[in-house]
């Protein structure tokens, strides 16, 4: 089970989270029409490799945040609030390696 | 004769240095119904053997008569049934007094098994032979595969469930976790925790040791200054405890088999870094006769004789190729075993091992025939690499030594002892040390984070010294066939068909053959598989690579796994009240709530005609609170909400973005700022996360804060034409229609119970006031309210009841009414739904909806024969296809007839169509479209009475 | 030799594998004759008519119905690893065909009714055990869905009726009944047609069917690249050279989105795992497969006396197969749920495989806008279930160019046009 680094509440099993799915653009709805805005409904890059995802810290701030994960590893690239910038890292190690992305 | 007791065959020897039986403890048990004795330390079947028993199985397809092999947890032919529990590892398991131990998948015994009759016919079920025969005719398929279902192995589950708590978790988060508690794995562990890291010691056998128990006296004296090395560090030590699984974030699952009280305990634990010392297991020599009860690997007879003084044969033909196997005769020697040695370092070799029931000879290397009653192979080694595997490393194959060593780890991860290198015990804990100094180090440095999933990197960047390699010579197979998987039943032979037909990689000839499939997991037998396809294949082991190890690494119960059932049940404040007075429970998600009182019919008429009260507690209620509330509204409701006066409440549907209807509810202003929002109960928890969502991603300028109240408050719906008269004594509130009209909410006292939310709304379709009252209040303002209202009849009515009335009144229920791919166009909201707003959440599907016409819409239908109630999810027909559906039914006590909401195509939607119902017994009946979703009072008098 | 070409006279011809049969099982018994290859090796070709990428049951089954029922053998399917190494290996073979909607129940019965021909089609003993096929309702709403789904399968033609507790507890011995459970059960769908079969064999019988008529299987051969020219396929680069060929279908799971954009075809698909586990052998007590969708989790026991246990998908979307400790414990926890008295069985391997989740749990089957690329993807976690049918299908797409009936319902196109299939009306019944 991996952790992710919640920016509030440190580090927290997945299991406390909710997994929200990848951050996709919505089109303008009161201009979007059908093809574009369905492809935003429906479709994901689905990307072997990182991705940016919503997740939801469920059973902690209930906050929501911005995940970059590696889907073929699970590896937590980043984890930032909303709109902000990177707030926290989760490249940690216990080697001791400098971490890295801190803000 | 048969083989399964041969008296004399062994017997107990005089005590010796490193035997864990304890000789002042003697007991009884049995085994199949015959008493034997053991002493304590005993596994299963070191008592039986010291007893002469020498079969404890019959093999899975060929009903071959099995014994030990390996005298540890891997034995494949030792798996017993002890009491109710099935599946025991016998040469694991310590016997206990009065337990009753039977051999399993034997009929009519272990003796005379009329399986047997496979033997003869083994030369027809090669490998994958089912999937060439039984084809034709198919109808007798079904009989073959009883016959086949015969040969299922493994013991009886029992037929009840445990009557106490025999299984349990706990959490562990050692900085350092050490899986194997061999020399080399003691002494990481004091080196990790000398270095200050708090350390987890697993072994998986009943005491700490590893070969070192069952070595000699030499052995012996090193392994108690390690043990006194472990006794006085502050070390924690699991035995009999299994590191059974790794998983992402250096997550490992531990099986404890011998906690206190229990049967198996589960331990999660988080590991700063783990150390893998699980060493090596001794790998069987593929040969022809190699499954005999009678050839044992030296580890075994090592096991049985200085462990269990048990003197494992007479006359032993044993092949060595090691250190282990000149040890092995040396103990075989000393216990007074006549010792034919065969060096495979010299040339030696066993070509078959002979006998039937059990081994009687040994044709060697040079074609003799030496008699014996015991076979003892030294044939190699198998890295116990699935720990390693399941961390990310792809093992490599290392011909010098005939087996696979660690290539790649994350930092998380290292390893020490057998599995990285050969050297004497000291240079072995030389490397443990380090290993324990590095993990502590890496553990402990202050910033390291646990639970990440790292990166692999290549193992000679782990900072530890690499141990040298001993050469083995590489023997796998001798110069005949003989077993590979003894749980199977495969053989090399099967799995060269294999190769042969085409299935011709590890993987391919694994599954056709089953081989490794079986209850040892492939730990005994993966190595010898992979080269038998190597050797068919022409290629080497190294091409042909190891397969994938999955989890777990030893079994783990069912029960272990579960732990206790935690699942939380949530009931209201007036449950106390619900359960004296008979209520008939409704499991709704994680609510347990009343469904009826014993006449749902009766609940019905008292709200229409009296007064009735229902516990609505469950429903979902979020306190808003900020300037930007109605912006919210606005936006997540298909409804218009702007001019929401203060004191007013209004309905409203939510969509999601693809236009399907997410939930419903009402929501009332209770002050300039402040608003009270319901749900339904199942979506209380999704409809608070789809609120936040929108404000901390979308908006997050908007000014709103969301408190979920469902538990704060008792929530209570007083309905029926009386509920005025019982509620208006006991509140602070004018309850006159002209001061408190439909639609309304109002803050008050009741029952002399301050801050009460009181909404006077009608889902029943009668004048009612819902009233929201601190939770800690809930059961006084209940029972105050029953028995204000008994002169007026009042009545407690529960879910059922309310489902009637909703549907007598038409109104819709999300998710019953309308499912997964209903759209708020066909969801029968009528003007409700206002496209004419600037912008809401699912706009824009719902105007293309209303451009291309609805495909289904919601209706109310009445049978037309009044005694017919179609049930829900009768389907609507059109000359026999299925075009709508019925989604709610009831009789109507009020009407005294069937009553009914359904979806229906746009062209069957028209009031006064007639429609066909198809019910589940198969009858057509007709029923009507009715001009509105209300049967009961569709001009809403009564309510707004 | 004597004897191969005995019975139906296409004996070792060509190195093409015989005709099994008891007869002849027992005379190589006698003879110690080995069994030739059940398909055979080839070089790459620089060209095909078809080429198909992914060598599980979807993919072989299209290459063996081109071949023999349309006569297309000049067809290549390409896979990275072994065949049946994918979802095809790692699903728990559970049939059945009660679907929601009259289009999705047409299509899975057609499949059944591939499947119970399938050993006397294939030649090949797939060990279908129609045991019947078990879905529990726990609460009003999911018994409501069954009764749905029951009246729906009446209507096609399709044996499914909603049976009560103590029906269930006659079929099921050890189910817990009571309504002392946490989540007691109501009723359940009984769909007798229902059951298991070996899911490695349907992928070897389908290869052994494809191979004898011409088609080539090509292991260890990984498509790097889709070749597209002016809107039409025209190939793929493989890890072992280029191939040529007017028709790419992509036949994969796990990766099929990723297949998808090598030739610029965006899928509507989102990539989770799927895991199950099995337990030790204990002796047969459990007929029918179990499903409980409350409690996510379905059982079946197998001829060998092994619980198979599965469960949803993971809770979030990644293309690692790994596992987890926290879906055995869930799954332990809802298995004794139902059935308390397994509590000493021990759970032996658990395993994963990657499903693609489509937004209406519904396949992707059929052409492109790229000319001549095929797709036979979406799968989820039904994909085993639908193997023969798609195969057949899809043969038939490919062959003329129009597309069956049977698949219509499941065009690329409908996402766009915003016409999902309606078994997301009942969403998350599952398996």
């Amino acid at each position: 089970m991996i952790t992710l680094s919640c920016p509030w509440c440190g580090p927290r099993n997945v299991t406390e989270f909710a997994y929200g799915g990848e951050s996709g653009a919505r089109p303008d709805p009161a201009t979007a029409t059908p093809q574009p805005w369905r492809r935003y409904l429906y479709t994901n890059a689905n990307p072997a490799g990182p991705v940016t995802e919503t997740w939801l810290h469920r059973a902690g701030c209930r906050r929501y945040l911005v995940v970059e994960r590696d889907t073929t590893t699970n590896e937590i690239l980043a984890i930032r609030r909303p709109g902000g910038a990177p707030s926290t890292s989760a490249r940690h190690a216990t080697t001791g390696r400098a971490t890295e992305q801190r803000p | 004769m048969t083989a399964a007791t041969t008296p004399g065959a062994a017997t107990r020897l005089d005590p010796q240095p490193g035997e864990v039986i304890d000789r002042t403890d003697r007991f009884a048990f049995t085994w199949n119904g015959v008493e034997h004795h053991a002493y304590r330390g005993d596994t299963i079947t070191s008592a039986l053997a010291a007893a002469g028993v020498r079969v404890f199985s019959r093999s899975f397809k060929y009903s071959r008569p099995r014994g030990i092999l390996t005298a540890s947890y891997l034995d494949p032919g030792c798996t017993v049934q002890v009491d109710d529990e099935p599946n025991v590892r016998g040469s694991h398991r310590r016997i206990a007094p009065g337990q009753a131990v039977t051999a399993q998948n034997v009929w009519p015994s272990l003796d005379r098994d009329v399986k047997m009759a496979n033997q003869a016919v083994g030369r027809f079920l090669t490998a994958g032979f089912y999937y060439k025969t039984f084809i034709k005719p198919q109808r007798l398929w079904p009989t073959y595969q009883r016959v086949l279902q015969r040969f299922a192995a493994g013991g009886t589950a029992p037929d009840t469930a445990p009557d106490r708590l025999r299984y349990d978790k706990r959490y562990a988060h050692p900085d350092v976790l050490v899986a194997g508690g061999g020399p080399a794995g003691m002494k990481a562990a004091v080196a990790a925790a000398k270095h200050g890291a708090k350390v987890l010691l697993v072994e998986e056998e009943h005491e700490l040791g590893g070969h070192l128990r069952y070595g000699d006296t030499g052995d012996l004296d090193r392994l108690a200054l390690l043990r006194a090395e472990v006794a006085a560090s502050d070390v924690e030590v699991l035995t009999d405890a299994v590191v059974a699984g790794r998983y992402d974030g250096n997550l490992f699952a531990v099986v404890e088999r011998s906690a206190p009280g229990l049967t198996e305990r589960l331990t999660k634990v988080r590991a700063g870094v783990a150390i893998v010392a699980a060493g090596l297991i001794e790998r069987p020599y593929v040969v022809e006769g190699n499954d005999l009860p009678g050839v044992l690997l030296s580890t075994a007879v090592r096991r049985l004789i200085n462990l269990h003084a048990v003197k494992p044969g007479n006359r032993a033909v044993v092949l060595t190729a090691n250190p282990q196997g000149d040890a092995a005769i040396a103990d075989l020697q000393r216990a007074g075993v006549q010792v034919w040695a065969e060096d495979a370092r010299a040339g030696g070799d066993i070509v078959r091992i002979l006998g039937r029931g059990g081994v009687v000879g040994v044709e060697v290397g040079d074609g003799r025939k030496v008699p014996c009653d015991l076979v003892v192979t030294a044939t190699g080694w198998t890295a116990t690499t699935s720990l390693l595997n399941m961390a990310g490393d792809r093992p490599v194959y290392e011909p010098r030594i005939a087996r696979f060593l660690p290539s790649q780890l994350p930092d998380d991860v290292l390893v020490t002892g057998g599995l990285a290198g050969d050297d004497d015990l000291d240079e072995l804990l030389d490397h443990a040390r380090a290993a324990g100094e590095l993990a502590a180090e890496r553990a402990t440095e202050p910033g390291s984070v646990r639970g990440a999933a790292l990166p692999v990197r290549p193992i000679v960047d782990a900072c530890l010294p690499a141990l040298p390699l001993h050469d083995h010579p590489a023997m796998f197979r001798g110069p005949t066939h003989g077993f590979v998987d003894f749980s199977e039943d495969v053989g090399s032979k099967d799995l060269a068909a294999a190769v042969a037909e085409g299935y011709d990689s590890s993987e391919l000839a694994k599954r056709y053959t089953t081989a490794t499939m079986g209850p040892s997991q492939g730990k005994l037998e993966t190595v010898n598989a992979v080269a038998a396809v190597a050797e068919a294949t022409g290629i080497t082991i190294g091409q042909a690579g190891t397969t994938t190890w999955r989890p777990p690494y030893a079994p783990i119960t069912l029960g272990a796994l579960a732990g206790r059932n935690f699942e939380p049940v949530r009931v209201s404040p007036m449950q106390p009240w619900h359960e004296v007075h008979g209520a008939a429970p409704l499991v709704a998600g994680a609510w347990i709530r009343p469904d009826h009182y014993g006449d749902p019919a009766a609940e019905v008429r008292a709200v229409r005609d009296e007064v009735g009260i229902i516990d609505v507690t469950p429903i979902g209620k979020l306190d808003l609170q900020g300037p930007d509330v109605p912006n919210l509204l606005e936006l997540l409701y298909v409804n218009k909400w702007q001019k929401l006066d203060v004191g007013r409440v209004r309905y409203g549907v939510m969509c999601a973005e693809d236009g399907v209807v997410l939930d419903d509810g009402v929501t009332g202003r209770l002050g300039p700022d402040h608003y009270l929002m319901s749900t339904t109960s199942s979506g209380a928890a999704g409809i608070w996360e789809w609120i936040e969502n929108w404000l901390q991603t979308e908006r997050p300028g908007w000014d709103v804060h969301v408190t979920p109240v469902t538990t704060a408050y008792a929530s209570m719906n007083l309905a029926g034409p009386r509920s005025r008269d019982v509620l208006a004594p006991l509140t602070d509130v004018d309850l006159s229609a002209d001061a408190f009209g439909y639609m309304h909410v109002r803050t008050g006292t009741i029952a002399a119970v301050e801050d009460c939310v009181l909404w006077r709304i009608g889902f029943t379709g009668e004048l009612s006031y819902e009233l929201h009252v601190p939770a800690g209040y809930g059961l006084h303002v209940w029972e105050t309210l029953l028995a204000a209202g008994a002169d007026h009849g009042i009545r407690a009515f529960g879910v059922e009841a309310q489902r009637t009335l909703r549907l007598e009144k038409g109104h819709l229920i999300v998710g019953q009414d309308t499912d997964g791919l209903t759209k708020a166009g066909s969801a029968g909201l009528g003007g409700l739904v206002k496209l004419d707003k600037p912008n809401f959440v699912g706009k824009p599907e719902l105007v293309w909806q209303q451009e291309v016409g609805v495909t289904s819409t919601l209706v109310a239908l009445q049978p037309v024969d009044p005694t017919e109630v179609p049930p829900e999810a009768s389907q609507i027909v059109v000359a026999g296809r299925t075009v709508g559906r019925i989604t709610s039914s009831r009789r109507s006590p009020t009407l005294g007839r069937g009553v009914c909401l359904g979806q229906v195509p746009p062209d069957l939607a028209a009031p006064g169509t007639h429609v066909t119902v198809r019910l589940p017994d198969g009858r057509d009946i007709v029923a009507v479209v009715q001009q509105h979703l209300a049967h009961v009072d569709p001009e809403g008098a009564r309510l707004r009475g | 030799m004597a004897g191969a070409g005995r019975g139906h006279g296409n004996g070792a011809t060509n190195g093409r594998s015989p005709r099994y049969s008891a007869w002849d099982l027992a005379r190589r018994g006698l003879t110690g004759e080995a069994w030739p290859p059940a398909w055979r090796k080839h070089e790459l070709r620089p060209s095909y008519d078809v080429v198909i990428i992914g060598g599980g049951v979807h993919g072989l089954a299209t290459a063996h119905y081109l071949a023999a029922n349309h006569g297309i053998t000049d067809v290549a399917v390409l896979d990275k690893g072994y065949i049946g190494g994918g979802g095809s290996g790692r699903n728990t073979a559970i049939l059945r065909s009660n679907y929601l909607t009259p289009e999705g129940i047409a299509f899975y019965d057609r499949s059944l009714e591939l499947y119970r021909g399938l050993a006397a089609d294939l030649n090949f003993n797939v060990m279908f055990s129609q045991r019947g096929h078990m879905t529990l309702a726990h609460n009003d709403a999911s018994l409501r869905t069954m009764r749905w789904r029951a009246e729906v399968n009446k209507l096609v033609g399709v044996d499914s009726e909603v049976i009560d507790p103590d029906e269930v507890a006659k079929l099921v011995p050890r189910m817990d009944v009571s309504s002392e459970a946490r989540y007691p059960i109501l009723g359940a769908l009984w769909h007798p047609p229902g059951g298991i079969i070996r899911h490695d064999a349907v992928v070897w019988g389908y290869a052994r069917g494809a191979d004898s008529r011409g088609v080539q299987i090509h292991q260890n051969t990984e498509v790097l690249g889709i070749d597209v020219v002016a809107g039409r396929v025209t190939g793929v680069q493989t890890s072992r050279g280029a191939v040529s060929a007017p028709i790419v279908v992509n036949c994969t799971a796990g990766w099929s989105s990723l297949i998808s954009d090598m030739a610029g075809v965006e899928m509507p698909v989102h990539t989770f795992p799927l895991q199950a586990a099995v337990t030790e052998p204990v002796q047969p007590f459990l007929d029918p497969v179990v499903v409980s969708g409350t409690l996510h989790v379905y059982v079946s026991q197998t001829d060998r006396g092994e619980l198979v246990f599965g469960a949803s998908v993971d809770p979030f979307a990644s293309y690692s197969t790994r596992g987890s400790l926290e879906f055995i414990e869930g799954l332990a926890g809802h298995v004794l749920q139902l059935m308390p008295s397994l509590h000493n069985l021990r759970l032996l391997r658990q395993w994963a495989g990657l499903c693609d989740m489509t937004p209406d749990y519904s396949p992707i089957m059929g052409p492109t806008p790229v000319e001549g690329f095929y797709v036979d993807v979406g799968w989820g976690t039904y994909g085993f279930k639908a193997g023969p049918v798609s195969g057949e299908q899809m043969a038939a797409c490919i062959a003329t160019g129009a597309t069956p009936e049977l698949i219509a319902p499941f065009a690329l196109s409908r996402f766009a046009a915003g016409e999902l299939v309606g078994e997301k009306g009942a969403a998350a019944v599952g398996h």
